[in-house]
């Protein structure tokens, strides 16, 4: 891999311009067929996805995750520069600690390991009522227990009646129900809201 | 002047369990007023509904008798006996069914908690204190109109303060005017730009998008900004080597049309030309979309994350946008 700076210019010049188009020929066939070829499905109907896994983080070394699953069953997921890790926001495998909480997809490799394409760390999904608004901070209700929700400035995003997100959290309202998208703080109620979704009039 | 005060209590806990026998006696609506509570725990769920209205009759019996003359100490005996067996009802509920609803004063879901306790004792207090009492609450108030209807709208404010159900009431409105003044969320749109997940938005309903969404694998990998643009990378795989998406999305308005797209080979660096969208098959895309789908297959699982009634799963219709190529409906 190239030094970061290095990449991101790559990468900007080959979507903005500045780079020579190398024919896609060169690289093989275009047809449609020849891009599934490799992909053969292999979920089967009434087993688990092998392709998936879900747990909690037990152990990190190097690039691989030891994370024991909520039915028990010990996944190796394998991370690598290629592999997307969502902590609230995109973000490094640095930032994913013991204990945190995840659902990985990817390819298993013949030896049990999930090679991740995408991994996504402590997300929560919540239906809730909002009871209360304070300062950086949402209190919600969800089926009658409190969440403590945390408006992350810079990141914490809301879509109002299924419009792209903004920032500005303004419009929410107390008593209103909200969908949340958030990053769980492990063994605790608190989340950190990613997206709120809102309906406003 | 203790008497006088015993005197007015009767009214409290009567009109009490007056409003609460009303709420276990009327008419069942969709969701048993049973449901979630430790009473469907203690007598089992069967019984809990006919043991929920026997309760009720016995709060209006009660409640009656204590509003209406006469005056009997033994009213107040059994109204302390009451008391005394709800809160061990509510101790109960905490110690075996932490999670279940009190369902006390409302149908409506509402844990047990310090709240609880602390109108239990109220109701138990003013009981024990009834007990002496020789004289109405009428009569009680007649004497002394203005202190009596004090003591009891002090006493009535407690029990509503104290009851997590009857926060509809007062405190959400209470804390809706406080938004509606001032707003302590007021500043977040000045604070920073617009947010990645707009950028996600924009990037799911391009056209560009749509063209290698079946090759990306990955949800975003790192993004950056870049004059008026802001670059979106996934990683994606095609016709069998990693290669790099990236996606320039215009940062400042919204306008999916303009979404670019490139494609990197990641051994390489080079860029390579991705397909023509009109030359695929449309059935053949969307088996390859579902069997790459993300958040949206992975989200039909129950959540691991620690309780696992914090993810309401499944994620849908605005929930999936964040997500990967699996939530995108191509053609």
């Amino acid at each position: 891999m190239t030094h970061p700076i290095d990449r991101r210019r790559l990468l900007t010049a080959a979507v903005l311009g500045g780079a020579g188009v190398v024919g896609a020929t060169a690289f093989g066939s275009l047809a449609p067929e020849a891009a599934f070829a490799a992909d053969d499905l292999t979920a089967q109907a009434g087993l688990a996805d092998p392709n998936f896994a879900e747990g909690r983080i037990t152990g990190i070394t190097g690039g691989v995750l030891a994370v024991t699953g909520s039915d028990n069953v010990l996944h190796r997921i394998r991370v690598t520069d290629a592999t997307s890790i969502w902590k609230l926001r995109p973000t490094t495998l640095d930032r994913v600690a013991v204990g945190d909480g995840l659902y990985a997809r990817g390819a298993r490799l013949g030896d049990g390991t999930l090679a991740a394409d995408a991994v996504w760390v402590n997300i929560v999904n919540l239906h809730a009522h909002i009871r209360a608004i304070g300062r950086n901070v949402l209190s919600l209700d969800h089926r009658g227990q409190p969440i403590v929700a945390h408006v992350v400035p810079g990141v914490t995003a809301a879509s109002y009646n299924g419009t792209p997100a903004v920032a500005d959290l303004s419009l929410l309202r107390v008593g209103r129900h909200v969908q949340v998208l958030g990053a769980w703080h492990p063994d605790s109620n608190e989340i950190d809201i990613a997206t709120v979704y809102a309906a406003a009039n | 002047m203790v008497l006088w005060v015993a005197a007015l209590q009767p009214l409290l806990i009567g009109a009490v369990l007056l409003y609460s026998s009303a709420v276990k006696l009327a008419p069942r609506r969709s969701r048993p007023p049973t449901s979630g509570t430790a009473l469907a725990r203690l007598v089992g769920e069967r019984r809990a509904a006919w043991a929920l209205r026997l309760l009720g009759v016995v709060e209006l019996t009660l409640g009656a008798a204590l509003v209406l003359p006469p005056v009997l100490p033994v009213e107040a005996v059994a109204a302390t006996a009451l008391m005394l067996g709800f809160l061990g009802y509510l101790g109960y509920a905490r110690a075996v069914v932490p999670d279940s609803s009190c369902g006390c004063m409302s149908t409506r879901r509402s844990p047990v908690t310090w709240r609880s306790f602390a109108r239990g004792g109220l109701l138990l207090g003013a009981a024990v204190l009834a007990v002496p009492a020789a004289t109405s609450w009428l009569d009680a108030v007649g004497t002394r109109p203005a202190a009596g209807t004090g003591l009891l709208l002090v006493e009535a404010a407690a029990v509503i303060a104290f009851s997590a159900e009857l926060d509809t009431w007062w405190l959400l409105p209470l804390r809706r005017l406080r938004v509606r003044l001032s707003h302590p969320l007021a500043r977040t749109s000045r604070l920073t730009g617009p947010p990645l997940d707009s950028s996600v938005d924009q990037v799911q309903h391009s056209a560009a998008y749509r063209s290698v969404a079946y090759l990306l694998r990955s949800d975003v990998v790192e993004h950056w900004d870049e004059d008026d643009w802001r670059i979106l990378v996934y990683s994606a795989r095609y016709g069998g080597r990693a290669t790099t998406a990236v996606f320039a999305v215009p940062r400042l308005r919204y306008e999916p049309q303009a979404v670019r797209v490139a494609l990197v080979d990641d051994q390489t660096g080079a860029p390579v030309d991705p397909p023509d969208p009109s030359k695929l098959d449309h059935n053949t895309l969307s088996n390859s979309t579902f069997h790459e789908g993300t958040l949206a297959d992975l989200t039909l699982r129950s959540g691991p994350l620690g309780d696992a009634s914090l993810n309401d799963a499944p994620l849908s219709g605005a929930g999936a946008g964040r997500t990967g190529p699996g939530a995108v409906n191509v053609g």
